[in-house]
């Protein structure tokens, strides 16, 4: 019986191919997927984890941890600079953001249209995104030395002032000389992005729209910019993360001076962590980070998913 | 061992010899890999002192012990977070150079070594007081102190005399009036009160401690920021920053008064032995007016800051014997003398055998580093090292009460903020 029987079940079931396996699309597709999740679990899961479990723990450089639940949070919502902190970042952020979207936008546009040296220009654009921060930062550095900068010698010049500005000894000022060289860097990222969209925008829509009696800004408001909504939300988004937990810039021109006037969540975070040995404190602070993020890109993200009238 | 048509009995011979070979060397090549040890430094501001280390110490102990050690440089600033990783991981260099407090943070990993400091002190003439207070921890020696990095006054005697001073003034009092002068002609002074690593502590501690005032008790737990004394340090702060100095001293971190001082926008500030180094190299003509004192006295003495260079032997080095014995032997005079010399006491000496050390004759007016060393201190004292201690430098407590100050908000004010703040991270 077996006998007669054996040959049949080879035949309907034949013998396991790993090549034919792995082409079974439910299979392929999975294996396509486990790389980067692996790859997002080990760098991005992981030490996010670990990073919650440091921050329940009262634990020094050096020596093991204690679990104290929330008491890093709640030392750390007592703690007056923190809240300086969380303003001074959301601050920076909104401020930064807002003007890299208008400033973006505007270069954008600029960039699209047709003039001699397009092209060159274009690249040029991309140079303070393309130079390393901290590089770049030295350079600012100089800048915003009243002694040696380029702008209180021509104030002085001019005789208007005389030294001129400090741009990062006065508490607001300092705030403000952080954001113009946030803005500076992340310019390009806003007006390169912007202008591959409005590459995308079909000529014959505006061609339709000026048929239709619109005038210039008639084609920006309503064809532009509906158009760019998707991109300029994309942008943002990436933009307001970035600026949110932006540490390099802040960690050479002032390390969060004068009297932690610029001080953000990332140089707080880092002096807490490393200068302190405090890890759970310093998680703690990092990890605050986390909720307001999170809503806003949450907000973002609901905003774009929303049927559009 | 059947042999195959392809072999010959030659082939066989060779393999025998290869094999008897490689067994006779084996051992000593294992025995080198173990027998190498790494230091790690941060570069100095000296680069010969580096130099130094890498050409002739590291060669000579090559030579005499057949140890090879290496010396990893990181960059200015970058120490800390390095030896934090090599502690939290148990592995990396064997040695490293550290500062502060750090003896009593990485307490559990470092390597007692309280037995060659103890040999080094007899050798030595003896350690200074001050060598003490940063690196022993529950009664022994977690590290072996170096040099002290000093900071004192940097000053222009030629801006000086014009204004009427032939010495640098004795008290603070008589510094602000020199500053108003200095100021008045076009000289005005340069104190960094931003969130550098050094230049800030280094006077604004010794200032607070010159006029009575402390953040903690000696015991370590009561907070004693709010005092008279701590109001009159700060009122004087104000007072010598509105009147004598740039606006801009609030943002600097440790470039900026070095940068000012070099190219002649102040006439006085507080810093290392880097300024008279640098202008001797790049603007000798300058180098000829520029003298260092130690701090102005207060109304209860003078103070400095201890800002301290040891060694210490991490507990996950491979051979702890051979890492005690080079730092025995690096600390010995004919190796520490040199390395000393070469950096001219940019690395003032623990020891009482360097008092007189030609390395003072060959650069007079470093002298006051010197003298300073008996009355340094570590950012907290007088309350013994702890957490809390690297938790207030690090969060700008004493900076920041001073600096919001000049910035303008109430002398009562900042110093509750201050109180605030200290009592939150002393758990008090």
């Amino acid at each position: 019986m077996t006998a007669v029987l054996a040959p049949a079940l080879t035949r309907r079931r034949p013998p396991f191919s790993f090549g034919r396996w792995v082409e079974r699309e439910g299979v392929f597709s999975w294996l396509m997927v486990a790389l980067p999740v692996a790859f997002l679990v080990a760098l991005v899961g992981y030490p996010f984890f670990y990073g919650i479990w440091i921050s329940l723990q009262d634990r020094p450089v050096a020596k093991p941890g204690e679990f104290v639940g929330l008491d890093n949070f709640i030392r750390a919502w007592h703690d007056p600079v923190f809240r300086q902190v969380a303003v001074n970042t959301i601050f920076y952020t909104a401020a930064a953001t807002l003007l890299k979207m208008v400033g973006g936008l505007g270069l954008a546009l600029v960039m699209n249209q047709d003039f001699r040296f397009k092209n060159l220009t274009r690249a040029l654009l991309l140079l303070p995104f393309i130079v390393p921060t901290v590089l770049s930062t030295i350079a600012w550095q100089w800048i915003l030395d009243p002694a040696f900068s380029v702008v209180n010698w021509v104030l002085k010049a001019a005789d208007i002032a005389d030294p001129g500005p400090s741009w990062l000894g006065n508490p607001h000022l300092a705030m403000f000389s952080l954001i113009i060289v946030n803005v500076w860097r992340g310019l390009p990222f806003y007006a390169i992005t912007l202008l591959a969209g409005l590459q995308t925008i079909p000529p014959d829509l505006y061609e339709a729209a000026t048929i239709d009696g619109a005038g210039r800004w008639g084609r920006f408001r309503y064809v532009t910019l509906p158009l760019l909504m998707p991109i300029i939300f994309i942008v943002t988004m990436f933009s307001v993360i970035f600026t949110f937990a932006d540490f390099q810039l802040i960690y050479v021109l002032t390390r969060g001076g004068p009297a932690n006037a610029t001080h953000v969540f990332a140089t707080y975070a880092f002096d807490i962590a490393m200068g302190a040995g405090q890890f759970g404190q310093g998680a703690a602070i990092a990890l605050s980070m986390v909720p307001p993020l999170a809503l806003i890109i949450l907000a973002m993200a609901i905003y774009m998913r929303a049927p559009k009238s | 061992m059947a042999l195959s048509s392809r072999q010959s009995r030659r082939d066989v011979l060779k393999l025998t010899a290869y094999s008897t070979a490689g067994a006779l060397f084996a051992p000593s090549i294992a025995r080198a890999q173990t027998k190498s040890l790494t230091m790690m430094h941060e570069s100095s501001f000296v680069p010969p002192y580096d130099a130094f280390f890498k050409n002739k110490l590291a060669t000579a102990y090559e030579k005499a012990k057949g140890i090879k050690v290496n010396y990893e440089v990181v960059s200015v600033g970058s120490l800390l977070t390095r030896v934090t990783t090599a502690a939290e991981n148990s592995s990396g260099p064997d040695m490293t150079a550290i500062g502060f407090n750090w003896a009593f943070l990485f307490d559990d990993k470092f390597l007692d070594v309280t037995d060659i400091a103890a040999e080094i002190g007899k050798e030595s003439g003896g350690w200074y007081e001050s060598a003490q207070e940063s690196v022993v921890v529950n009664g022994k020696w977690k590290a072996i102190p170096f040099g002290n990095i000093g900071q004192l006054m940097n000053w222009r005697t030629d801006w000086f005399k014009q204004a009427g001073y032939e010495k640098f003034p004795d008290t603070w009092d008589e510094l602000l009036e020199a500053g108003i002068k200095l100021k008045k002609a076009g000289h005005p002074f340069g104190f960094e009160l931003g969130h550098g690593f050094g230049d800030n502590h280094g006077w604004l501690y010794p200032l607070l401690w010159s006029y009575g005032a402390r953040e903690v008790e000696p015991d370590g737990k009561t907070i004693v920021i709010d005092s008279d004394e701590t109001a009159r340090a700060v009122d004087y702060c104000r007072r010598l920053y509105k009147e004598t100095m740039l606006e801009d001293c609030l943002g600097w971190t440790d470039v900026n008064n070095n940068k000012a001082f070099l190219s002649e926008q102040i006439s006085c500030t507080n810093n290392a032995e880097s300024i008279l180094w640098a202008a001797k190299k790049d603007f000798p003509d300058m180098a000829k007016v520029i003298d260092q004192s130690e701090n102005p006295k207060g109304p209860k003495g003078r103070f400095h800051m201890l800002n301290p260079l040891c060694h210490s032997i991490f507990t996950h080095t491979k051979d702890q014997k051979a890492a005690k014995d080079f730092l025995r032997w690096l600390m010995a005079p004919p190796q520490a003398g040199p390395w000393l010399d070469i950096a001219v006491t940019y690395y003032q000496p623990f020891l009482h055998a360097y008092d007189d050390a030609p390395m003072w004759k060959v650069e007079p007016r470093n002298l006051p580093y010197r003298d300073a060393l008996k009355t340094s201190h570590l950012p907290g004292w007088p309350a013994p090292l702890s957490r809390a201690q690297s938790e207030s430098v690090a969060k700008f407590v004493v900076v920041d009460m001073f600096a919001k100050a000049c910035a303008g908000k109430s002398t009562k004010d900042v110093i509750a903020d201050a109180a605030a703040q200290l009592k939150q991270i002393y758990r008090a």
